[in-house]
């Protein structure tokens, strides 16, 4: 009732000094309108301050500029290692888990033993089979991540494919989900860009990226106010602070079983989706019984994906790849580009004109950039028992879909000059063997 | 459009600078311009719901003044008020009411094939909903008409307080379009720092609050009794800053314009009692159902029984009112028996003669509270459980809290093996701040330092929750809790 009253009396309370213009005008009278206004407005004062603030850390900080906030997850723990690698890697892999899960799927069969996703980088198959076939010992790095889209690519290329860390070649697997998924708003909203945009400038891509205005402005915001900016590395930092306290004043029982990850995930399965933490996500290798299971039906989610296909989204990732050449190319990385098998079934959820936009525009761009075309997909190699589900190669697919791949290096003299190029050494003994054995 | 978003910051110091800069005569259209944009950018058709509803009431409600005889005035009212109704009832209840019937059915052996209904609920139509009552039922008791068309849809739609209230009663709104008040820095100031407070409520209180109550709700079997009831008040304060920091923002918003909305939210958590907890708990909402619902029925004018009827039900349907399901309704009837019971424990207490002395002192005083805030917790357990199972199996557990305490240790409570979101551990000392953060505010609220602070301490405070909201906001916040009712 109270303040009823307070309101009821508000229409006569709304009587008062001036308007902005009468402000002005009233200041140039009365002094300097700065320190009118100063003295006039604590929520003005407070915006300059924190304006102040930001510019002055934002200043402060410029040495910390390299000081990435990799987090636990698929793309944290890959640029992480990447990162620390003193080694510079031959041949990277790119794509998504169409590329991910026969890589390394295969290599825990190869090498029959659960290899831990989280650290898992690269694929000894791959490397032990160029060798052998073609006496070259190169190594391989695997950027292939889940749910990694051209626009994803384009930036591990661009960002950490350089320097002392450039590879001679690139190897990278597509799929049509990769250029039409329905699921997706945005290049940004991709879990990959998260932590891939810290690591470089996306401000000549910014459109694509960001076609969303909001998004845009969240991301010139972020330009602005460093606090915005910087918010995860901040918050990150805060929250280490906050844990050891919390550690110390309130430590977890003694003799409890520790909170994983993943026991997390099914309480709180919104929070933090994308975490990984080391231990937790195994390649096993294939037993019988997983070979009898026969394939998982996931086309459910894939119609999602497809439904109606939305050409904005395929001609921004097509952006993406042509981009994604062209930076290779420039940096003297020969890129094989290879158009991953799918199962009948799910190329059936596709409509003709969807599918022949996606593999007639990824060959042609292949080509006009100067790249490998290998069409897995139409080369018959592959049947029904080679997938898990109905995109993704089994390990024994995974291992089929090496073979391939090594075979048309051997047989591809551009990518063995660069590989040649790249000072790759060459294992002549095991070359002169092989040449005496037909393949 | 979403008071947390992007868009509303673009949109705010947009209209707050186009509101200025126009002459008085074009304020009001303009805000009502911003109102419809404001609700449409939501779903475009549903502008066209609050228009006719708008365009309706303002013709129609004149019918009342017209009818010569008192019968005939009810009558239209009457029919005003349902038609009203109707439209909530449709877009709310009709889901509900089928799946209800069905059920029903269902018990009797009777197999029905019910029909579905896409019906998606309108932001802010139970709000809008009960200002039309009121200005219809108002008018019927004597008070004026409002004259003109733009300034009784703006009353309804008027931006800041469109999709979560609080209710505004049009005889304190209408007036302040009138007055061509002139720019202050005053209301900027008072109104970014409502608008700070009310973000650093929602997005830092009431979102990290969330997550200890989402898990803790969704599987109550993996916690003990005790982390259920810190679960339980954990919800109770998200609630409360989920709704009270939206409540800022909308007065702060309301405010940039020289525009004043009533309180919702007057530390409802030192209530000594039921009744006391309604006088300060959504404010603006349980006014209304007093003056509508139960003064209407008879309030407690009549007999005890029809009295104690009329509290029941008046709380009964409040708890319909947020939304239509089963666990609403039975918090609202809970809360109904809460408030019969305190008034029976009154006058039991006068009965027996309980030392007067012992019920002014401060122990009963805080134990009261106490009581009273346990007591609002349990409810709050009806009503944030997503059916009446899950909350069944809270308070089961729960409610064997004082056995398990007899032999408590550390190692009983879950949340503290949980350590990440650390808010689960935090709980044990957040929550407690929380609850003496009311009683030291309310020990402040007449001190002179806290009504008018330092003009430094107030840019301090200013530049903090500008930087706490920019580094902890979350990318995604959740919606209010009330966008749904």
């Amino acid at each position: 009732m109270k303040e009823t009253e307070a309101t009821k009396n508000a229409a006569a309370q709304r009587l008062c000094e001036s308007t902005p213009s009468e402000l002005a005008s009233c200041a140039q009278s009365s002094g300097c309108p700065i320190t009118r206004l100063l003295k006039g407005s604590t929520a003005v004062v407070a915006l300059m301050v924190f304006l102040a603030l930001n510019y002055y850390i934002a200043g402060k900080s410029k040495d910390n500029a390299n000081n990435y906030k990799l987090d636990k997850s698929w793309v944290g723990w890959a640029v992480n290692d990447f990162i620390k690698s003193p080694d510079r890697k031959n041949v990277v892999f790119l794509g998504s888990s169409l590329m991910l899960v026969p890589l390394s799927g295969n290599d825990a069969n190869y090498l029959n033993k659960k290899l831990d996703g989280s650290k898992h980088h690269h694929s000894q198959y791959f490397e032990d089979q160029l060798k052998s076939r073609t006496g070259y010992s190169a190594s391989a790095y695997t950027f292939a991540l889940p749910g990694e889209m051209p626009s994803d690519a384009y930036m591990v290329t661009n960002f950490l494919l350089k320097d002392e860390k450039q590879p001679d070649v690139i190897v990278y697997g597509v799929g049509p989900r990769d250029f039409m998924d329905n699921l997706l708003p945005s290049p940004s909203a991709t879990d990959p860009f998260r932590v891939l945009s810290q690591l470089g400038s996306i401000d000549d891509h910014a459109s694509l990226f960001l076609p969303d205005w909001q998004a845009r402005l969240d991301y010139e915001l972020g330009k602005v106010f460093y606090f915005y900016k910087d918010r995860e590395k901040i918050t990150d930092k805060l929250a280490k602070l906050a844990n050891t306290g919390i550690n110390d004043v309130l430590p977890a029982p003694k003799g409890a079983k520790p909170f994983s990850i993943f026991d997390r995930r099914q309480l709180l399965p919104a929070y933090r989706p994308a975490e990984l933490e080391e231990g937790e996500a195994f390649f096993r290798p294939e037993t019988a019984e997983d070979k009898k299971r026969g394939i998982f039906d996931n086309l459910a989610e894939y119609r999602k994906r497809y439904k109606e296909l939305k050409w904005d989204t395929f001609l921004t990732q097509m952006q993406f790849f042509a981009s994604f050449l062209d930076v290779a190319k420039q940096r003297g990385i020969h890129v094989v580009v290879m158009a991953m098998p799918i199962t009948d079934v799910n190329r059936s959820l596709l409509s003709d004109r969807a599918w022949g936009a996606y593999m007639n525009s990824v060959k042609a761009l292949a080509k006009a950039k100067g790249a490998s075309y290998v069409d897995l997909h139409n080369s018959g190699a592959f049947q029904v028992t080679d997938f898990m589900d109905t995109v993704h190669l089994s390990p024994d697919g995974g291992k089929k879909m090496l073979d391939c791949l090594v075979e048309t290096i051997r047989l591809d003299s551009t990518t063995l000059s660069y590989l040649n190029k790249g000072n790759v050494e060459i294992d002549t003994k095991s070359l002169a063997q092989r040449k005496g054995n037909s393949l | 459009m979403l008071f947390t978003s992007l868009q509303y910051l673009v949109f705010l110091p947009t209209v707050f600078l186009l509101y200025w800069i126009c002459p008085h005569r074009l304020r009001v259209p303009l805000l009502l311009v911003a109102s419809y944009v404001f609700y449409m950018s939501w779903r475009p058709i549903y502008g066209l719901l609050i228009a006719g509803l708008t365009l309706g009431n303002f013709l129609l409600v004149p019918l009342i003044t017209k009818a010569t005889t008192e019968k005939g005035k009810k009558w239209v009212v009457g029919l005003i008020v349902a038609a009203n109704l109707i439209t909530l009832g449709i877009f709310k209840y009709a889901t509900f009411t089928i799946t209800c019937l069905k059920d029903s059915l269902d018990l009797v052996g009777v197999a029905w094939r019910e029909p579905h209904l896409h019906i998606l609920l309108p932001l802010g139509i139970s709000f809008f909903v009960f200002e039309f009552i009121h200005y219809a039922v108002e008018v019927y008791r004597g008070k004026p008409l409002v004259k003109s068309l733009i300034d009784f849809s703006l009353f309804a739609s008027f931006f800041p307080t469109q999709i979560a209230g609080p209710i505004k009663r049009y005889m304190d709104f209408i007036p302040q379009l009138s007055i061509p008040a002139k720019f202050k820095w005053e209301y900027v100031d008072q109104g970014m720092n409502l608008i700070l407070m009310g973000l650093f409520k929602k997005l830092i209180l009431g979102d990290n609050l969330a997550l200890a109550v989402e898990a803790g709700f969704a599987h109550p079997a993996n916690f003990g009794s005790v982390d259920l009831w810190l679960i339980a008040y954990a919800y109770a304060f998200q609630i409360f800053f989920d709704f009270s920091g939206y409540t800022d923002i909308a007065r702060g918003s309301a405010l940039l314009f020289g525009y004043k909305v009533p309180i919702n939210f007057n530390l409802p958590y030192i209530s000594a009692n039921v009744s006391d907890f309604w006088h300060r708990w959504h404010i603006s909402l349980s006014t209304w159902l007093r003056d509508y619902l139960y003064i209407p029925m008879g309030g407690s004018k009549c007999s005890q029984w029809k009295s104690y009827r009329n509290l029941f039900v008046t709380m009964a349907l409040g708890g319909l009112w947020h939304g239509a399901a089963m666990h609403f309704l039975i918090w609202g009837a809970f809360h109904g028996i809460l408030l019969v019971l305190h008034k029976e424990y009154q006058k039991l207490c006068e009965a027996l003669g309980v030392a007067k002395n012992l019920v002014n002192s401060k122990v009963y005083h805080w134990v009261s509270v106490v009581v009273t805030f346990h007591l609002v917790v349990i409810g709050w357990v009806f009503f944030r459980a997503e059916d009446m199972n899950i909350a069944g199996q809270m308070l089961s557990k729960m409610m064997m809290a004082p056995v398990d305490l007899l032999h408590f240790t550390a190692s009983q409570l879950n949340i503290l093996q949980i350590r990440d979101p650390i808010i689960f551990p935090a709980l044990l000392i957040i929550l407690p701040i929380l609850m003496i953060s009311q009683v030291v505010i309310d020990w402040m609220n007449d001190k002179r330092f806290y009504q008018s602070p330092p003009w430094a301490l107030q840019v301090c405070v200013m530049v903090a929750l500008m930087c706490v909201l920019t580094v902890f906001s979350p990318d995604t916040s959740p919606k209010f809790i009330y966008f749904q009712f």
